[in-house]
């Protein structure tokens, strides 16, 4: 009689842990709930791309692809539509961006790895992501009303000075290329400062601490342990900035001028991709060549910013295997 | 044994002058954030009263223009509608990607995909939805607030989904083990245990992107238009902060610009007290 | 926590705002109830969309005001008179306001029916600059303003600007010309005076809505130009008489067709419409008109709908909102127009006017109200 009594398992005929007929349909029907929803995303993208590229088609049609992208004359009243003053706006204001932004975000992301004492640290890295807190049309409104006028002198003096160099010289307008610039790059600041603190913390403590012992100082050891190492990783936060700042529409368009002549140097007024779709939206709405090509402005920039993107992290997420910590979230989380 | 490099005055200088270019950088990283601060509160303050907040824009030409309380209540009704669609949506390739997917073919393109939607910008999402749903007319009338809401779910969308990934996968896989080895069926093991220890988490991902959709001009300019009076259907046009603002900003009376900036600060303010809750929800989890 | 609290939450709050959404699709239904018809005695309720013209955009928001008690609901945006034009077409908005009547071409994109289109306004095209020290009544003419915003006078003390004005200390700033950057039906009055006065404007930059101008900044609506003007010294724009009024520009004394140099009043305003020609379609134009007291830069601007909107798509209560509306705008509302600054229009363009607002159908059916 002394059986080790096993636990009753069975009730009913069934074991207890066997699952009735309808509560076995629920596991797979769950699960499929969860990837139909997955391959929506899948389906959305792909929607996107067919819809915008049919709709864009009439303008393409009319102007042909490559008249689109390289002829510089946007005349919408007498239906040219060719949209080289927007992809030359977009390219100059990125390039500024890029030029004043990176440096001084990477700039921030050393300090606040590598120099600042602890304690300093976390309200540094919060105030640098406060800078993302603020959105696009209210740093519209301050460049607008704040930079706009401060600038101005400053502009017209170094105009003045400078107009020996290229892309120098002439009357300073009130919105410029270069005002665009400068508030994209700090809208970019935030984005390309975390990535690149996250990059930074990802180097070897050993790589650097060898540094150290070898008696570099400490700059030297972040010039040739840190940096080197977190180049690629570096790259990639700069080509997300890149992104973001191609895309940027509000901002952009109250401090840009909108005008749809190319200017001729960085003070002069200038257009965007961004900007232009949504300053002449309205004008378009009976219009399909028009609104075509508004579209086919936006299929530019959803293409530039998948490509962007898409390098940018495959960038990013080679610098981060390097190393052993977890994998950094691009895109704005932290 | 080798001599370690001499320690010359030329190395220590060229320390010293780095680490204070280093620091001057982050310096003038942080005076646009200061210089926006002070403009919006010296600019804006004087802007905030209880007729702000309580008044419609009249859209006068002369006399009274009114408050920001279409603005508002607008901002609030279409980014409640677009969470209501972004979060459970994004939630649910999140769990699918963590708990079904994995490393999987079809996981990893979604997840590739996912990742390069958070890059596009707004203004794409705005024009899409512009050329399928306003221009055709669906659902009977143009413009309407339920459509900006669809432009702001589509731009939420990555950014939950990336976030809420990033903290499924923290759970540790002993948790769902252990259930499983209970008997419990996959899909309580995801919904009872799983979701629950990620929920602040989940919580500050979500919670940011609302921050996020609320600050967003562009694809609303085209989708839910503007109308001065405060309405509650979504079915119709509606107002919203942002577009209030831009359309503030771009007129020369003194009155209207000031009222842009009172509303920046609003606007603002609601997306820093979002983003604290976001913050304190985190602090909460039992993960990392 | 139970997790399915906030999922739980959600999901109500989405069938909530769903159901709202769906419950009244139709723009008319339950905002007509949410306005008082009772005061008034109207008994038309309706809410009117439009866009267009920034030009009139002061007009149409004070009428809106003026017929909010009525139980009509009207928004409208100001776009610009290109944009207002496409949006009707495109069936977006219900009416349009347009300062330019419509060109055939315009026409021809309006599929869902025939447009009407009645000029209830006339307003001054003001010549407005912002320089220290200078008031109101620089003398300016047509050729002298084609040239700045050619781009060939560049400076306030140009000989030019001295010798129309030889009582007048100019100083010696730059120029800064506004313009507009959108598809403007201002653009187009002013554009049609500069090129009757100057031939190199006309074969150039020439007469449209929207225009690849030589020479300054672009803004957007009439309050951009003013918004423009305001923020720089030395600037000048053109923007209509409200704006600059509103704002306290001081604007030039254009000379006119029989030479004089008149300033923007309402007088000079109401004397541009003396013995101008009234199409068929009631395109008129009063740009550069021959009257010797008239200011020389006078648009007039229209409201355009159809003249059966129910068979257009819109429904009754729209058809009925929208002939109310341009009903007051020949009526009562020509005195809101004096007071914004703006001409009423001649009684015998009344007359005509009000003819096509009566001759308004719903569905081939008198549009009772």
């Amino acid at each position: 009689m002394a059986t080790t009594s096993s636990p009753d398992v069975r009730r009913g005929g069934r074991s207890i842990l066997e699952r009735s007929p309808a509560a076995r349909r629920a596991d797979p029907l769950f699960r499929g709930i969860l990837t139909g929803l997955a391959g929506l995303i899948l389906v959305l993208i792909a929607f996107f791309f067919v819809f915008l590229i049919n709709k864009a088609e009439p303008a393409l049609s009319h102007q042909g692809v490559f008249s689109f992208l390289f002829t510089n004359d946007w005349n919408p009243s007498k239906a040219i539509y060719g949209a080289w003053p927007l992809v030359a706006g977009t390219l100059i204001t990125a390039f500024i961006a890029l030029l004043i932004g990176v440096p001084v975000a990477v700039a921030a992301a050393l300090f606040i790895t590598e120099l600042a004492p602890r304690r300093v640290r976390g309200p540094l890295v919060i105030l640098v992501e406060l800078l993302a807190a603020v959105p696009s049309v209210v740093y519209g409104l301050w460049g607008f009303f704040v930079l706009i006028p401060k600038l101005k002198p400053a502009e017209q003096w170094f105009t003045d000075t400078f107009s020996f160099l290229p892309l120098v010289g002439g009357n300073v307008a009130g919105p410029n290329y270069f005002i665009a610039g400068l508030i994209l790059a700090i809208m970019i600041l935030p984005i390309v400062s975390a990535i690149s603190r996250e990059v930074i913390s990802t180097v070897p403590a050993d790589l650097k601490e060898a540094s150290l012992a070898l008696g570099a100082t400490r700059w030297e050891m972040i010039r040739m342990a840190v940096l080197p190492y977190s180049r690629s990783g570096i790259t990639g936060a700069a080509m997300l900035g890149l992104g973001r700042a191609i895309g940027e529409t509000i901002a952009v368009t109250l401090v840009i001028g909108n005008s749809p002549v190319l200017g001729k140097q960085i003070f002069d007024q200038g257009y965007t991709l961004a900007a232009v779709i949504a300053s002449e939206f309205g004008e378009a709405a009976n219009d399909k060549v028009h609104a075509g090509a508004l579209i086919a402005a936006g299929l530019v920039l959803f293409i530039l910013t998948l490509l962007i993107n898409a390098m940018a992290r495959a960038l990013v997420r080679r610098a981060e295997n390097k190393g052993t910590k977890v994998k950094a979230v691009p895109g704005g989380l932290g | 044994m080798t001599a370690l490099a001499q320690l010359t005055p030329r190395r220590r200088t060229t320390d010293r002058v780095m680490r204070v270019v280093l620091a001057i950088g982050t310096a003038i990283a942080l005076i646009p954030l200061i210089a926006v601060i002070y403009y919006l509160l010296s600019k804006g303050l004087g802007a905030w009263s209880i007729d702000l907040f309580t008044k419609d824009p009249t859209g006068n030409f002369l006399g009274d223009q009114g408050g920001i309380k279409s603005a508002l209540l607008g901002t609030i009704e279409m980014v409640a509608l677009a969470s209501a669609i972004a979060i459970p949506f994004g939630w649910g390739v999140a769990l699918y990607l963590v708990e079904y997917g994995r490393k999987g073919r079809f996981a990893s393109t979604v997840r590739y995909f996912v990742d390069v939607m958070t890059g596009v910008p707004s203004i794409v999402f705005g024009l899409f939805v512009y050329a399928t749903l306003v221009l055709s007319g669906w659902g009977g009338s143009s413009f309407s607030g339920w459509k900006g809401s669809v432009a702001l779910a589509l731009l939420m969308l990555p950014v939950v989904t990336r976030s809420a990934e990033v903290v499924l996968l923290l759970v540790p896989d002993a948790l769902r083990e252990a259930a499983l080895a209970l008997g419990t069926p996959r899909w309580r093991v995801t919904l009872r245990v799983v979701l629950p220890t990620a929920l602040p988490g989940l919580i500050t991902g979500s919670l940011l992107a609302v921050a996020r959709a609320a600050g967003e001009t562009a694809p609303l300019l085209f989708t839910a238009a503007a109308v001065n009076g405060t309405t509650f259907n979504l079915g119709e046009r509606m107002n919203s902060l942002p577009v209030q603002i831009y359309n503030d900003v771009q007129s020369p009376s003194d009155a209207l610009v000031q009222r842009a900036w009172g509303s920046a600060l609003a606007l603002v303010t609601l997306i820093l007290l979002t983003t604290l809750v976001a913050r304190l929800a985190s602090r909460r989890s039992r993960l990392s | 926590m139970n997790p399915r609290i906030p999922l739980a939450a959600l999901a109500a709050c989405a069938l909530a705002t769903s159901v709202a959404a769906c419950g009244s699709s139709d723009d008319n239904s339950s905002s007509a109830s949410t306005n008082s018809s009772s005061a008034g005695g109207s008994s038309v309720s309706a809410t009117l969309n439009g866009a267009g013209s920034t030009f009139a955009a002061p007009i149409y928001q004070q009428v809106g005001s003026d017929l909010k008690g009525k139980g009509l609901t009207i928004n409208y945006q100001g776009v610009g008179s290109g944009a207002g034009v496409s949006q009707f077409g495109a069936g977006t908005v219900d009416f349009a306001g347009s300062d330019p009547a419509l060109a055939d071409a315009d026409k021809a994109t309006i599929k869902k029916g025939t447009p009407v289109q009645i000029p209830f306004a006339l307003g001054a095209i003001t010549a407005s600059y912002n320089l220290s020290g200078v008031k109101s009544g620089l003398k300016l003419d047509g050729a002298t303003l084609a040239k700045i915003y050619l781009g060939k006078i560049t400076s306030w003390d140009d000989a030019a600007i001295k010798s129309q004005n030889p009582d007048v200390q100019v100083p010696s700033t730059k120029i800064t010309v506004v313009h507009r950057s959108d598809s403007s039906g201002t653009t187009k009055g002013f554009t049609q005076f500069l090129a009757n006065y100057s031939p190199e404007w006309k074969s150039g930059p020439g007469v449209d809505k929207d225009i690849k101008w030589p020479v300054g900044t672009g803004a957007k609506g009439n309050d951009g130009v003013a918004a423009g003007v305001k923020q720089t010294d030395g600037a000048i724009g053109y923007v209509e008489q409200a704006y600059a009024l509103q704002n306290g520009f001081t604007f030039a004394d254009v000379k006119n067709k029989s030479g004089k140099y008149v300033a923007p009043t309402l007088e000079s305003t109401s004397a541009a419409a003396d013995g101008i020609d009234i199409p068929e379609d009631l395109g008129i134009s009063t740009i550069d008109a021959p009257g010797a007291t008239a200011y020389p830069i006078v648009s007039q601007t229209f409201a355009i709908t159809y003249a059966d909107p129910c068979k257009a798509g819109l429904d009754k209560n729209k058809a009925a909102g929208l002939k109310e509306m341009f009903t007051y705008l020949l009526g009562d509302g020509q005195d809101t127009i004096k007071k914004l600054s703006y001409a009423p229009i001649p009684d015998s363009l009344k007359t005509k006017d009000q003819a096509a607002v009566d001759a308004m159908q719903c569905n081939g059916a008198a549009i009772g109200s």
